[in-house]
């Protein structure tokens, strides 16, 4: 299936994102510049936002991206019902141009931060999770602003329609205080739209998906993803 | 600033007065930092071929074959005068320079390493100089995408005035993709790219070359400012470029802007060039001829283009969106022309710009003696506490708050992150290569010569603690005034230490860079850095072998101390904690001794008989053991009365850091066949103990908390940060 990958003037993890998605059974990925605009995406069946620094996150991680022409087509795709997956600084522009609730403050420690995190995923199915529920995962994370945050009556309804996907957890999934490497409220690490079908996600799936990385835990949900666009 | 004599030299090659323009571009192309005119006269110590270099030292970067038409480029650089004055922005273009040095040769940027020593972080201006290097370094690196994959950090009251930023960059490219640094065909067209030319960093390498004074806030505006996005896209435009072989020739503009860049590529391709300065896209009105050849405003490259390719190549760079211009040609007639519409404002002949300088007289000093003695040394009243102390000095502290300032993983090759004994990244063809770099500038200040030589081999038992067999060396040389005789013989001395490792252990030195004058005159006083040769090491992994880490990963095998202990306590980080101060004869350079057990631990690694490993460095054998435990699931219990050495007591044992040693878990079962290597080899070995499946650290006479030393070690720099 014809898979969008995204890349905005300072995006620099597309090539790691479509390396993998090559790996993966019936993806096949393709970059588009954004300059190409929403025209480039007519053919997509489902879009990746990599990470990165879009326009160099210069005004707001992700804020000149998320008003850009591509991001129209970007949306019409998510209106269709495909899969649309936004990886840290992607996650960062879904939430800019209004796909997703909330925002993502500076980290509470105001720098930037690079690790390994573990994430609980959560027990309620997503297109995303299939066949994770309640697991563990080890994944690293790596930006400067990656604090989630939302309203109080946004976080209810994240919480009562299950749209929590990935918490920050430790090493046994207890999400805990100090497991919390930002600062976002509950530990939330990944996020999705009401429909199911488009996931923000502040760790990296595509750097924990080969056994060489020391860790494949990311791998499935880019499997899960390619299955979604086949939908 | 030009000397008197230099500026007589050139008037009488020119037969006239060289004009404003000229001046100001032999003042750049002349000074320390673009002319090595003090260094390069001893290079020739250094072993720089190879079977496996590709391209040695003298362009951007030094490319290495790793075998299967893969090269690694590497390069390697300072950014200390600038950093010292304005953090932020000195580190940021530091990791910008390196960067462009290596794509400049043709290559993917896949690695970077950054090496930083400032004074004691409990000065504020200390801890300030660090903070804002760090996030310099990181908001740059991360933002264009190249993932950190090793570094180093030390403290010492020398860096007060004067802090150093190394950085590192690797890269790859097979061999019909390398672009040389050269303009070899008249006619072709000089075309630069990537950002606009403005008055930031003007004359930034003769600031460089000179000592601080009272007044170096005023150098502020000899300080670049980088901007991480243009360089993004000038790193894809170039991949594009690259890929369709359009380029006949390519440079960044680093230190001395467009004079160096065009005027070594006219130098390297035996030609001349004509630039047309009101072509150059400016970012600010009213910019004179010589501050735009001398401009180093940041994200710049200059592409030589031949006719039939232009056409391409613009089209490339206007669909990127990058500011470029058609500035000039190559010429035949060997001089650097500078035109402003159509007027002739500078005509230098190439061969005198570059490296025509006359060569300066330089004296070699006498350094002051050392005393091998020890009678400073008492015996620890407490172990336990004194390896709390080491584990919590400055020096040995954990680094995790720099490190995870940075983005260790983009480009999903990152196969061990930093904080290991090496950082590993994987290449093209599943090859897999190891990182480390390192520098003990107390051996250094005490003997120049073997401490620089043994601060190459601590590199070199880190690679080869992980399994990984060196095969490059990149240096950067950082020192105070060559004009003052003590200063100089330090330099000579180690490049002599360095010269000598080379070639003891058959490795090239393949890229480098010096930097001098690393000293500050406050109110007379000259404050001088301890001779600073910081050495990166890279090694190779045999095919689908894993990298060995440190920490311990099985309960009940045995720890084998290898290699001989000897009362070595003069120039350790014990000494100074104790004495406040280092003195004496440092640890001694032991080629012979290195290379039996470089080459017995790689066969023992080789034969999968080592679970964990650790080399013994800063701090001795009681900071190694500690740093196997720190971490990992398990413990120790050992009996370290009797070491092999001539130690006289169990503190000189735990605190000596004799060369050429190493810690190596091996199992029960490996132990036979381990053994018969170390004999072959004759390299000592003895058996410490043994790893237990508690969390204690059991050195037999004493225990060490390893929650102390947990908490010691992970607040020793934080403290004077947070």
């Amino acid at each position: 299936m014809a898979i969008a990958v995204l890349r905005f003037p300072g995006t620099n993890n597309e090539q790691d994102v479509i390396r993998i998605l090559n790996s993966i059974p019936g993806a096949d990925p393709y970059l588009v510049p954004s300059r190409l605009g929403a025209s480039a995406l007519r053919e997509a069946d489902g879009v990746v936002i990599p990470g990165g620094f879009s326009y160099g996150d210069y005004i707001r991680a992700g804020a000149v991206a998320a008003v850009g022409e591509v991001i129209e087509g970007v949306k019409s795709l998510a209106e269709e019902g495909r899969p649309i997956l936004g990886i840290c600084n992607g996650f960062q522009i879904l939430t800019e141009c209004g796909l997703l609730p909330g925002v993502l403050l500076p980290n509470n420690s105001a720098r930037f931060v690079c690790k390994w995190v573990y994430l609980r995923v959560s027990e309620e199915p997503t297109m995303f999770t299939d066949g994770l529920e309640n697991a563990v995962l080890r994944i690293p994370i790596a930006h400067a602003e990656g604090n989630y945050y939302c309203s109080p009556e946004n976080r209810s309804m994240l919480h009562a329609h299950s749209r929590i996907p990935f918490r920050y957890c430790d090493e046994e999934g207890n999400v805990t205080p100090e497991s919390n490497p930002n600062g976002s409220i509950d530990n939330i690490a990944a996020v999705v739209n009401e429909e199911g079908n488009v996931m923000g996600m502040m760790p990296h799936p595509e750097r924990a998906a080969r056994a060489a990385l020391g860790s494949t835990d990311g791998l499935p949900i880019l499997e899960n993803f390619v299955r979604g666009t086949k939908c | 600033m030009l000397t008197q004599e230099e500026i007589a030299h050139a008037t009488k090659v020119l037969g006239r007065e060289p004009n404003e323009t000229e001046l100001a571009m032999l003042d750049v192309l002349w000074s320390e930092h673009c002319s090595y005119k003090s260094s390069k006269r001893w290079f020739h110590l250094f072993k720089t071929r190879g079977e496996r270099v590709y391209l040695g030292i003298g362009e951007g970067a030094g490319l290495v074959d790793i075998g299967d038409g893969v090269l690694v480029g590497v390069a390697m650089e300072s950014h200390n005068h600038p950093s010292q004055v304005d953090p932020y922005n000195g580190a940021a273009t530091g990791v910008g320079g390196i960067i462009r040095d290596v794509i400049s040769q043709g290559c993917k940027a896949v690695g970077l390493m950054n090496c930083l020593r400032f004074g004691h972080p409990s000065k504020p201006r200390n801890a300030y100089l660090l903070e804002n290097v760090v996030r310099g370094i990181s908001d740059y690196g991360n933002s264009v995408g190249i993932p950190m994959v090793g570094g180093e950090l030390e403290f010492d009251d020398s860096y007060d005035g004067n802090c150093l930023v190394n950085v590192v960059c690797i890269g790859v490219v097979r061999p019909e993709k390398v672009v040389r640094s050269s303009a070899r065909t008249p006619g072709h067209y000089l075309v630069m790219f990537g950002a606009t030319t403005g008055r930031d960093g003007i004359a930034g390498v003769s600031f460089a070359s000179e000592t601080f004074s009272d007044e170096e806030e005023e150098n502020r505006g000899a300080v670049q400012i980088g901007d991480p996005l243009a360089k993004k896209v000038v790193i894809d435009t170039l991949a594009q470029l690259v890929e369709e072989n359009l380029l006949d020739g390519l440079q960044d503009f680093g230190g001395g802007g467009l004079t160096s860049c065009a005027g070594e590529m006219a130098a390297n391709g035996g030609t001349g060039v004509v630039v047309e300065v009101e072509k150059v896209p400016l970012r600010e009105p009213g910019m004179t001829a010589t501050e735009i050849v001398i401009s180093e405003s940041q994200e710049r490259m200059l592409a030589v283009v031949a006719p039939e390719k232009l056409e391409r190549v613009l089209e490339i760079l206007g669909e990127n969106d990058t500011p470029h211009a058609v500035i000039g040609k190559v010429t035949d007639d060997g001089y650097y022309t500078v035109l402003e519409n159509g007027e002739d404002r500078a005509q230098l002949p190439i061969s005198l710009l570059v490296g025509g300088f006359p060569v300066p007289e330089r004296e070699e000093g006498s350094l002051p003696p050392r005393s091998h003695g020890i009678s400073w040394y008492e015996e620890p009243e407490d172990y336990a506490s004194a390896i709390i102390e080491l584990l919590g000095s400055v020096n040995i502290a954990s680094r995790s708050w720099v490190y995870s300032q940075y983005d260790q993983h983009v480009q999903a090759n990152t196969v061990v992150d930093i904080g290991d004994n090496a950082g590993v990244l994987e290449f093209p063809l599943n090859k897999r290569l190891a990182f480390t770099s390192d520098c003990n500038s107390f051996w250094t200040l005490l003997d120049p010569q073997q401490g620089t030589a043994n601060s190459a081999a601590e590199a070199l038992r880190n690679l080869v603690a992980t399994g990984a067999r060196p095969i490059l060396i990149a240096d950067c040389l950082n020192f105070g005034n060559p004009e003052r005789p003590d200063s100089y013989a330090q330099f000579v001395e180690a490049v002599r230490g360095l010269g000598r490792f080379s070639h003891d252990f058959d490795l090239p030195i393949v890229g480098g860079n010096v930097s001098l004058y690393n000293e500050s005159e406050v109110e007379g006083v000259v404050h001088r850095i301890n001779p600073t040769p910081q050495i990166m090491i890279a090694g190779i992994y045999e095919l689908g072998y894993s990298p060995i880490r440190r920490n311990l990963c099985t309960p009940w095998a045995n720890i084998f101390l290898v290699g001989e202990t000897l009362p070595e306590l003069n120039g350790t980080e014990y000494q100074r904690l104790k004495l406040g101060e280092v003195r004496g004869f440092p640890p001694a350079y032991r080629p012979d001794a290195e290379k039996r057990a470089m080459t017995a631990m790689l066969e023992a690694h080789k034969a999968g008989l080592i679970r964990s490993c650790n080399n013994i460095g800063r701090g001795g054998l009681a900071v190694a053991l500690m740093k196997m435990a720190l971490y990992s699931k398990y413990g120790f219990k050992l009996n370290t009365e009797t070491v092999p050495g001539t130690t006289e007591t169990l503190g000189q044992a735990l605190f000596s850091e004799t060369s050429a040693r190493y810690l190596a878990e091996v199992t029960e079962t490996n132990q036979p066949q381990f053994l018969e290597i170390m004999a072959m080899y004759g390299v000592p070995v003895c058996e410490l103990g043994l790893t237990v499946a508690d969390r204690v650290a059991d050195f037999g006479k004493f225990r060490v908390s390893l929650e102390k030393a947990v908490e010691a070690f992970e607040t020793g720099l934080t403290k004077y940060l947070e």
